[in-house]
């Protein structure tokens, strides 16, 4: 045996891998040779200083906050597949509504002496990812993400007074809604509303403007859509529409033109958003 | 509870079935994730989402592997997306620093707060086989379950996180030709 295939399975032999035969092969060769002996005993000194790990303290409101989240969105989990396995049918029809109200918190003072949430970001990349591939599963898996409740659209409004958004019951190009949602991320309240039209779907989603957006590998742009000045995500035929103004960032998620009919999708849920909107603040990770 | 009756009640959603699941993993669960973001508050958040979603899948549950082992699965999964989402990379400066106050050749950097310091400059694959071998001590086949590879490549990739973490001490075998990789800590995987 050579140094050099020695080295190769030092590694194993310090962590006890190797098999009786190999391990008595590298033995007669440490014997002989004093650098892979030396090497050796370095391996084995830093490995036992990562051995040596310090004890860790678990947050004691960890658990509490697993129970709160099992006692929400995770027993309605069962209830929102069994009505997206209906939905599945029409995954392959054109545009995926899929309208999902994030609950957002930032890191920012609410007030005098009012409290800081949690800063967290709003996490689109595992949906876009999976959006190919089967975009109700993706939107199933991102609504049990954040805490989704179906609710009438009038309740998703009023549960998130500080956004400013509107879930028409009818959108232009005769999008109809089929459901909305509230969404929870910490502290925060959002809004979501999935419409369909002859089998095909839209979302649309509702959010504080946070500092950061994820969107994993997917990489956005800015874009003008109609009236507003947004940014976009494109994942094949689907692109996901973020435009955002002083109290909410509305976001749709869809295979519509953005010069015909995504203009005035937009206009409809955010109608009182100011035209050519600046998206300032609201910045995206990738 | 046995591992069997733990099982069977989580599945039916038995509240204590959870509970006891979690007061048996938890430290291990939050220390791997604290480890692997170095962040205390992407830690917290990450091991409910784990425990979330093993909640919600144990009904997937076939024994294939220990209950912790496909704990750990689920959890170094959703530190590595989110990782990825994050897009860290290793903080070269301090590793220069770092390297620049080693001793020279023929001494050893032995200490546990410079290894682990070293460790927290690692790529991110780097540092979570190392930390799952040595850390959590698990074994290479249970490794391979963990990242879902083969046992096989679980010893090359722990060489080459070794070989690394060393390029960051600064000290060992062949250091010449391997501080001109050093360079490349920064390459995407």
């Amino acid at each position: 045996m050579n140094c050099l295939s020695a080295r190769e399975s030092l590694g194993a032999y310090l962590d006890g891998e190797l098999p009786v035969e190999a391990r008595a092969t590298i033995e007669s060769h440490l014997a002989e040779c004093p650098t892979c002996a030396s090497e050796l005993e370095f391996m084995r000194s830093f490995t036992a200083s990562l051995s040596e790990s310090t004890a860790v303290q678990v947050p004691t409101q960890l658990w509490d906050e697993i129970e709160r989240r099992l006692d929400g969105p995770v027993q309605r989990e069962f209830t929102l597949r069994n009505r997206f396995l209906g939905v599945r049918r029409y995954a392959l029809a054109a545009s995926v509504l899929i309208a999902v109200g994030l609950g957002t918190w930032a890191l920012f003072s609410l007030g005098s002496g009012a409290s800081v949430a949690r800063a967290s970001t709003v996490d689109f990349s595992a949906l876009l990812d999976a959006l190919p591939k089967d975009s109700v599963a993706a939107f199933e898996e991102f609504l049990n993400r954040y805490n989704a409740r179906p609710v009438l659209a009038s309740e998703a409004k009023s549960s998130a007074p500080q956004l400013d958004f509107e879930i028409p019951a009818m959108l232009p190009g005769g999008f109809r809604l089929e459901r909305a949602y509230t969404l929870r991320f910490g502290d925060e309240t959002g809004a979501a509303a999935r419409y369909s039209r002859n089998g095909e779907f839209l979302g649309a989603i509702f959010h504080r403007p946070v500092h950061r957006e994820e969107f994993g590998t997917h990489k956005d742009y800015e874009c003008v859509i109609g009236q507003h000045r947004g940014h976009a995500v494109a994942v094949g035929d689907w692109k996901l529409v973020h435009v955002t103004d002083a109290s909410t960032c509305h976001c749709v998620l869809s295979k519509l033109d953005d010069r015909s009919e995504l203009p005035e999708v937009l206009k409809a849920v955010a109608p009182r958003s100011m035209p050519q909107s600046d998206t300032k603040g609201h910045s995206s990770g990738h | 509870m046995t591992d069997a009756e733990l099982i069977k009640g989580c599945k039916c959603g038995d509240r204590e079935a959870q509970h006891e699941l979690y007061v048996r993993t938890s430290e291990k669960i939050y220390r791997l994730l604290l480890r692997m973001t170095r962040n205390p508050d992407a830690a917290f958040d990450l091991a409910q989402d784990a425990y979330l979603r093993a909640f919600s899948r144990i009904g997937q549950f076939n024994g294939d592997s220990s209950l912790g082992t496909w704990l750990y699965r689920i959890a170094v999964n959703e530190a590595l997306q989110f990782m990825r989402r994050k897009g860290t990379r290793p903080l070269l400066s301090e590793a220069s620093s770092l390297e620049a106050s080693t001793p020279s050749e023929g001494e050893r950097i032995t200490t546990r707060m410079d290894v682990n310091a070293a460790l927290d400059l690692l790529e991110t694959s780097d540092r979570t086989i190392l930390v799952l071998r040595y850390q959590e001590g698990l074994d290479y086949r249970e490794i391979a379950d963990v990242l879902n590879c083969a046992a096989g490549t679980v010893a090359s990739r722990l060489n080459r996180a070794r070989d690394r973490l060393r390029q960051v001490l600064g000290g060992g075998y062949g250091i010449s030709e391997d501080m001109a990789e050093a360079r490349h800590l920064t390459d995407a995987e």
